[in-house]
């Protein structure tokens, strides 16, 4: 069964004293559970609901209505391309949706097999003026299309060791994100096809220091 | 006379390290906090704030002073502060700028304020993709907390102020005040019905006020220099100074500060740079996507405020300037538009939840070509029936950006239509059962009549 480390049930017992309740500490207490384990899965909801008080059925009503929770069934990294109008506006989010289709395969909505990239279409990210913007799981980037956002695929491609030719052919699996991947504590055999072959763990921690220097908003390819 | 105007809430925010406490204690940060916490009068405090003029930023634009003298008094429960930094009106991005690039000034408007409502427990709710933001009001709040202007015995003065900085996790409707604050409570972001509204029973139903990262951080400024200082910009009704976030065709987007009542046209050329090359304007959005178009010939008339705005049947809103050129083809614009409310549409309200997903596959028959002649005034009339009906505005939101395409582009949306006469014939046919027509029903069953309406046809 999973647990939460010490040290994320430290941060989480600092916050007691913030809130008026235990009941709404769950944000951010989902917050602490996807860090952990790099997404919210059933047993990571049950863990919310217990700390929390609240019953696993809430945490789940919770976690399908907030759409930035990664779930287990998006990729390892995440992509999120802006496809509101100001974004939208000169074909921008179609531009780098392309970029993504041509170097992994995807689609909106899609995995790759491995589960090693997603990307998916969300609404406004608050960047207008520099469209399109993309996040990358807590990364965000604005004007991210043409060379950069190559070159950004690319890095990650080297960093899993893959190459841009094992997905550009292959069409990507769609993605079902109501849908709870069930844990393997609960000795139930689930649909083997909605199990993720690889588990998504890659967050950067929240308490990671911010260098100076950096783009603003994060783009560290300026 | 006014002096030239300067910006004030953006002054600092292209200095390096303008994040840091240091750099915010070197311009003379937390001195305005320090002197009146503890010592001034908490109503005099709120009535320099009536009398500054000052309306919230956030969309709606009421008066902050009087939002604040509706608190509910001796009640014996806590009173709260909330934020609203769930920035998520598309084409606002100004309250990210205060958050990642000068997060101390918005603290010392959370204490200022929290002194003059007496409240000793504020939230800052950000949006979930403000990552930078969070971790920079994070670092800022240890900062001030470390240096005791946060916390117990604050500044010495015997007041304790607990301040909380949490993140949303992507919903648009947590940016409406009491959605956010059914999110601060621990559950989905359902809008709760008004009255009561928070300033009687709020956040964990005790009194509680609800204002915009921008509002709080004008606060800091009023309290500096004073009300009669923040009148001297601005109009009458509107007084004072604004951040306006410009996106779409011009050269150069961004987010300035201007005092209200500035021309529109003006602040496109001056600040925008005009349009970029060889485009000329089709419309303009000017408050977010929520707010109703401005076509150029509103745009020559209209001023940056909210009289001026909402004379032209639309509103300030946030400040969210989107610019559209002439190459923007406008089926494609209201089809994202709708897309976008459908999405966000939390559910609780059937003429929202319905409405929008109406709104959205109609206009998708616009964009697509397949739309009918009835459906131009079928557009109209859903609009017209989810506009206050709901518990919260999005459905207004949704509907009125509909209604002003429908008004201000008809033509565009019946260029689009399908076979107009066949359509309309059949329509008449369907919908004035003539004597023959109700005899072929009687001897064949249901009239031959193509569907015309929603349903069959999804895009």
């Amino acid at each position: 069964m999973k647990t939460l480390s010490p040290e994320r049930l430290r941060r989480f017992h600092d916050m007691v004293d913030d809130y008026p309740n235990k009941r709404s500490m769950l944000m951010m207490t989902l917050r602490l559970v996807e860090e952990e384990f790099g997404c919210i899965d059933d047993a990571g909801m049950e863990i919310a609901a217990e700390l929390c008080g609240v019953a696993p059925s809430h945490v789940q009503g919770m976690v399908t209505f907030y759409t930035h929770f990664k779930r287990p069934d998006h990729g390892r990294h995440r992509f999120m391309v802006c496809a509101t109008l100001m974004c939208a506006l000169d074909g921008n989010t179609d531009q780098a949706l392309k970029q993504i289709k041509d170097k992994l395969g995807l689609s909106p909505g899609e995995k790759t097999k491995d589960g090693l990239f997603s990307c998916e279409k969300v609404e406004c990210l608050a960047d207008c003026d520099r469209p399109p913007v993309v996040q990358k799981d807590f990364e965000h980037f604005c004007a991210m299309k043409g060379k950069v956002l190559d070159e950004y695929i690319d890095g990650l491609l080297k960093k899993e060791g893959k190459t841009p030719e094992a997905y550009r052919a292959v069409p990507g699996a769609p993605m079902d994100l109501r849908v709870s991947v069930l844990p393997s504590h609960y000795n139930f055999v689930g649909d083997a096809s909605r199990t993720t072959a690889v588990p998504p763990p890659l967050h950067t921690p929240l308490s990671a220091p911010v260098a100076d220097g950096v783009n603003m908003n994060g783009a560290k390819h300026g | 006379m006014a002096e030239a105007f300067k910006p004030v809430i953006l002054r600092h925010i292209n200095e390096p390290g303008s994040h840091t406490l240091d750099h915010y204690l070197a311009r003379g940060g937390y001195e305005t906090a320090r002197s009146l916490v503890g010592t001034a009068d908490p109503a005099s405090l709120i009535k320099i704030v009536t009398d500054s003029g000052l309306r919230g930023r956030g969309g709606a634009g009421f008066p902050t002073g009087k939002k604040w003298s509706f608190l509910a008094k001796g009640t014996g429960k806590p009173i709260y502060l909330a934020v609203n930094a769930d920035e998520s009106e598309p084409g606002t991005f100004k309250d990210r700028h205060i958050l990642e690039k000068d997060p101390h000034q918005l603290l010392e408007g959370v204490i200022l304020t929290c002194w003059a409502i007496q409240s000793r427990h504020a939230f800052i709710y950000l949006r979930g993709e403000f990552i930078l933001g969070y971790e920079r009001m994070g670092a800022a709040l240890a900062e001030a907390k470390a240096k005791g202007f946060i916390g117990k015995n604050i500044f010495g003065k015997g007041f304790d102020l607990k301040v909380v900085v949490m993140r949303g996790a992507g919903a648009y409707i947590c940016g409406e005040e009491t959605g956010m604050l059914s999110s601060i409570e621990g559950g989905r972001g359902y809008p709760k019905i008004k009255p009561p509204f928070p300033a009687v029973s709020g956040l964990f139903q005790c009194p509680t006020i609800v204002n915009n990262v921008e509002t709080i951080a004008a606060v800091t400024h009023i309290y500096k220099h004073g009300a009669a200082w923040h009148k001297q910009w601005g109009t009458e009704k509107s007084p004072g100074f604004k951040l306006f976030c410009l996106s779409g065709a011009v050269k150069n987007p961004g987010v300035y500060e201007v005092p209200l009542g500035m021309p529109m046209k003006e602040f496109i050329e001056v600040y925008g740079g005009g349009l970029v090359e060889g485009r000329s304007l089709k419309a303009v959005i000017p408050g977010g996507l929520s707010a109703p178009l401005l076509t150029p010939e509103m745009v020559e008339k209209c001023t940056l405020d909210y009289e001026s705005l909402a004379a032209l049947g639309s509103m300030l809103g946030s400040g969210g300037i989107t610019v559209l050129h002439d190459g923007v083809d406008l089926m494609s614009a209201v089809t994202n538009t709708m897309r976008f409310y459908h999405h966000e549409s939390c559910g609780q309200c059937t003429p929202c939840r319905e409405g929008t997903g109406w709104l959205e596959k109609l206009a998708h028959k616009f964009h697509a070509g397949h739309a009918h002649a009835g459906d131009v005034d079928l557009v109209g009339e859903v609009a017209q029936n989810m506009r206050g009906r709901t518990i919260c505005v999005l459905a207004d939101a949704a509907a009125m950006p509909m209604q002003s395409y429908l008004e201000h582009f008809r033509g565009e949306f019946e260029k689009r239509v399908h076979e107009p006469a066949y359509v309309e014939r059949q329509r008449t046919a369907r919908d004035e059962i003539t004597p023959e027509a109700k005899r072929e029903t009687v001897a064949h069953g249901a009239p031959n009549v193509t569907d015309v309406g929603m349903g069959t046809d999804r895009v």
